[in-house]
C-alpha cells in the first residue's frame, strides 16, 4: 500500500453521518464514514441496495432532497470544508470541479432539449465560454466519448439516441468542465454488458487523459475489480472495510466482503447451487444493535450483538471493521484449501 | 426545439377543429387590426375611436339598414361597436391571460419547488383565493376601484391565478423527481435556472392549453361584469356593454318577442364565435400535446 499512499488526498471524507428525518423516523442512511480520494485514483464504494453508497456520493455534492441532511462530519476538497461552503459556492464546485453521471441515461438526460444544448449548458454555466464556441466544445467532447458523427448527434434530442449513446452523452456533459472528480452512479447498471464493458473502457481511457479522480459506485464487485484502485465496502450505512483492490479481493477481512465475492458464480468451482448472504439488508429505520451485520454473519458471536466494531487497521493500508478477523482468515484458508484439493 | 416544432404544427394542420378554430381566429385579427377600415370612426369622434358614435336621437332601436348594418341600438351603431369591440375582447383576453398565468406559474413553481412551509403558505392562499366566488368578488373589487375595463381586469387577473397555481403546482411536484433535474443541479445549475430551464419547459404545455380556453372564457365574463354595469363607460365598444344596452329591448315589443332581435344577435354572435376559436385551438393543442395519444 506504501505506493499509494505516496499520493495526495484530493477528496477527504471523515465521519460523515447523513440522515433522512422521515414521518416514521429518522434513517441513518450515512453513519461515520470516512475514506480519501487520491488524484488520479479510482475509488469504488461497493454494497447492497440501500447501504448508503448513492447517499454518500449526493451528500459530497450537496444534493440531499429537503428531507436528507447531513448531521456531522467533513467533506474536505483540495483544504476546503465543502460542507462549510455557501450555496453559491457549492455550485461553482458542482459540475466545475466535481460532477456527476448518474445510473439511469434514460431519465437523466431533460427530453426536451437536443444532446447539445445540455452540454454547452455546463459549458456556459462554468466556463463562460460564447454560444458558438461552447458548441464547437460539446462536438468536440462528444467524439472524445466516441459518439460518431458527433456534428449531427449534437443536434439530435435523448430519445433519439440508444441506452449506451445517452450514456456517453451523459460523461461528456459531466467532463465537458474539466472537473477534478467524476462521480459514477451506477454508471453501468442499465445498460447491458457489451455497452457495460465500452463504457467502463472508456472512463479509464478518459481517466488517463484527464487524470481526473473517480469514485465508483456499484453493486456490482466485477466492476470494482476492473476499474477501481481502492475499494469501500458498505453495510447498512457504515464502512465494512476499506483497502487496495488487489489487496482486498486476496485477503478480504470482513465476512460481508468474504460474503459478497462468495456470491459470484465461478466456473472452476461446481455447486449444487448458488451461495448467497442469508437473510436480508436490514430496516434502515431499525438497524440492528452492535455490529449492523450480524444478523447475517456466521461468524457472528455474542460480542458482535451488543459491541460495534470499530474501523481499525487489521493489515498495512488495508481497514475493518469486525471483532473476527482471526476466525474470518482462518474460515477463508479452509475455505481456499478445500477448492485447490 | 425544430423538429419538434414542426411536427407539432403538421399535426395541428391535420387536425379539421383546429384549423377552424385558428381560421376563425385570424379572422377576428384581422378585424381587430382593420377596424379602423372596416368602421371609420367620424372625425368628431378620431381621438376616441374606442367610443360608439351617436348616430340617431331616437331613443328605439333601429333594424339594419344600409347606413347601420347591424342594426342601432341605444342610439349607437352595433356595427362599428362590435367591430371595435375586437380589440377590446384581445385586449382584455390577451391581458388578463397573460399577466395571470404568470402570477399562476410564480406561485405554483415556487410553491412546489420548495415544498415544505412555503408550499403550504402559498397554497393556502391560493385556497382562500378559491373560496370566494369569483363574481362577488369581482363586484366587490370594482366597487372598491371603481369601474371601468381597466378595473374589470385588474379583478379578473387578482381572482383568476389560481387554476394555473395548482395546475403548474402538481406538474412539478411529479417532474422535480425526475432525475434530470437531479442531473441539473449536479451540473451547478441555479435554482431559479432549474425552475424555468428544466422543469417549466417539461411542464408548461397543460398550462399553455389552459390559458388558450380561458381566454375566450374570460371574454364572456368580462362581458358579464360590463352587462351589470361595472366594466366599459357608456358608449365604449365593448361587446358586453352593446348586450347591456339590449336590457331594455331583449324581451321585444308588445306581442312581437323578436322585434329588437338584431341588439343582441350581433355582438352575441361575434363572442360565442371568439369564444368558440380559443376553445377549439386549446382542445386541438391538447390533443396534440397528449402524451397518450402520442406513438
Amino acid at each position: 500500500m506504501s505506493a499509494l499512499s505516496e499520493k495526495k488526498p484530493i477528496l477527504q471524507v471523515k465521519d460523515l453521518r447523513t440522515y433522512f428525518y422521515t414521518e416514521d423516523g429518522i434513517v441513518k442512511a450515512v453513519d461515520g464514514v470516512n475514506f480519501e480520494v487520491y488524484e488520479g485514483e479510482t475509488l469504488g464504494i461497493v454494497g447492497e441496495s440501500g447501504c448508503g453508497k448513492s447517499v454518500t456520493s449526493l451528500s459530497i455534492l450537496r444534493l440531499l432532497d429537503e428531507k436528507g441532511k447531513i448531521e456531522s462530519g467533513q467533506i474536505i476538497y483540495k483544504g476546503k470544508n465543502l460542507l462549510e461552503l455557501s450555496e453559491d459556492g457549492m455550485r461553482k464546485i458542482r459540475g466545475n470541479e466535481i460532477a456527476m453521471i448518474f445510473q439511469e441515461p434514460m431519465t437523466a438526460l431533460n427530453p426536451v432539449y437536443t444532446i447539445g444544448d445540455q452540454i454547452m449548458e455546463a459549458i456556459m454555466l462554468h466556463q463562460k465560454l460564447p454560444k458558438d464556441e461552447a458548441r464547437k466544445l460539446s462536438i468536440e467532447m462528444l467524439r472524445k466519448v466516441g459518439i460518431p458523427e458527433p456534428e449531427k448527434r449534437v443536434d439530435e434530442y435523448p430519445h433519439e439516441l440508444s441506452g449506451g449513446m445517452r450514456q456517453r452523452a451523459m460523461i461528456a456533459m459531466s467532463l465537458s468542465c474539466n472537473p477534478s472528480i467524476l462521480i459514477a452512479d451506477e454508471p453501468t447498471t442499465a445498460l447491458d454488458v457489451t455497452i457495460q464493458a465500452q463504457i467502463l473502457e472508456l472512463m479509464k481511457q478518459l481517466q488517463n487523459e484527464y487524470g481526473m479522480s473517480i469514485i465508483m459506485i456499484t453493486h456490482d464487485l466485477g466492476v470494482i475489480a476492473e476499474v477501481s484502485d481502492r475499494v469501500l465496502v458498505m453495510y447498512a450505512g457504515k464502512a465494512m472495510e476499506y483497502a487496495g483492490v488487489r489487496e482486498l479481493f486476496k485477503n478480504p477481512k470482513h465476512p460481508y466482503t468474504w460474503g459478497l465475492m462468495n456470491s459470484i458464480p465461478r466456473l472452476d468451482v461446481e455447486y449444487e447451487r448458488l451461495n448467497a448472504i442469508p437473510g436480508t439488508v436490514p430496516d434502515a429505520l431499525h438497524f440492528p444493535e452492535g455490529c449492523r451485520f450480524h444478523t447475517r454473519c456466521e461468524l457472528a458471536t455474542d460480542k458482535c450483538r451488543v459491541e460495534e466494531p470499530p474501523l481499525e487497521e487489521v493489515a498495512p493500508g488495508h481497514f475493518s471493521a469486525c471483532w473476527h478477523v482471526d476466525k474470518l482468515e482462518a474460515a477463508i484458508a479452509v475455505q481456499r484449501e478445500g477448492e485447490s484439493a | 426545439m425544430e423538429k419538434e416544432y414542426k411536427r407539432m404544427l403538421r399535426k395541428f394542420f391535420r387536425n379539421p377543429s383546429g384549423v377552424f378554430g385558428l381560421a376563425l381566429l385570424f379572422f377576428f385579427i384581422f378585424v381587430a387590426i382593420f377596424a379602423p377600415v372596416i368602421a371609420p370612426p367620424q372625425p368628431s369622434n378620431k381621438y376616441e375611436p374606442y367610443m360608439m358614435p351617436i348616430v340617431t336621437w331616437s331613443p328605439d332601436p333601429q333594424p339594419p339598414s344600409k347606413e347601420h348594418p347591424f342594426g342601432v341600438s341605444e342610439r349607437r351603431d352595433i356595427f362599428y361597436g362590435v367591430v371595435w369591440g375586437t380589440r377590446t375582447a384581445f385586449r382584455i383576453g390577451l391581458i388578463v391571460t397573460g399577466v395571470s398565468t404568470l402570477i399562476g406559474l410564480f406561485i405554483g413553481s415556487i410553491s412546489a419547488y420548495y415544498g415544505g412551509w412555503i408550499d403550504e403558505i402559498l397554497m393556502r392562499i391560493t385556497d382562500i383565493f378559491l373560496s370566494i366566488p369569483f363574481l362577488i368578488a369581482a363586484i366587490v373589487l370594482t366597487t372598491l376601484l371603481g369601474t371601468g375595463l381597466d378595473k374589470v381586469m385588474i379583478a379578473m387577473i387578482v381572482f383568476g391565478w389560481m387554476g394555473t397555481a395548482r395546475l403548474i403546482r402538481g406538474n412539478i411536484l411529479q417532474a422535480k423527481e425526475e432525475q434530470y433535474v437531479l442531473a441539473a443541479k449536479a451540473i451547478g445549475v441555479s435554482t431559479p435556472g432549474i425552475i424555468v430551464k428544466h422543469l417549466l419547459p417539461n411542464t408548461i404545455f397543460p398550462v399553455l392549453i389552459q390559458a388558450s380556453m380561458r381566454m375566450g372564457s374570460l371574454v364572456i365574463t368580462a362581458a358579464i361584469l360590463s352587462f351589470l354595469g361595472l366594466g366599459a363607460p357608456q358608449g365604449y365598444s365593448d361587446w358586453g356593454a352593446i348586450l347591456n344596452y339590449a336590457r331594455n329591448w331583449m324581451l321585444g315589443a308588445h306581442g312581437e318577442a323578436l322585434k329588437y332581435w338584431y341588439t343582441i344577435v350581433f355582438p352575441g354572435t361575434a363572442m360565442v364565435l371568439f369564444v368558440l376559436a380559443w376553445n377549439l385551438i386549446g382542445d386541438t393543442l391538447r390533443d396534440i400535446f397528449d402524451p397518450r395519444l402520442r406513438i
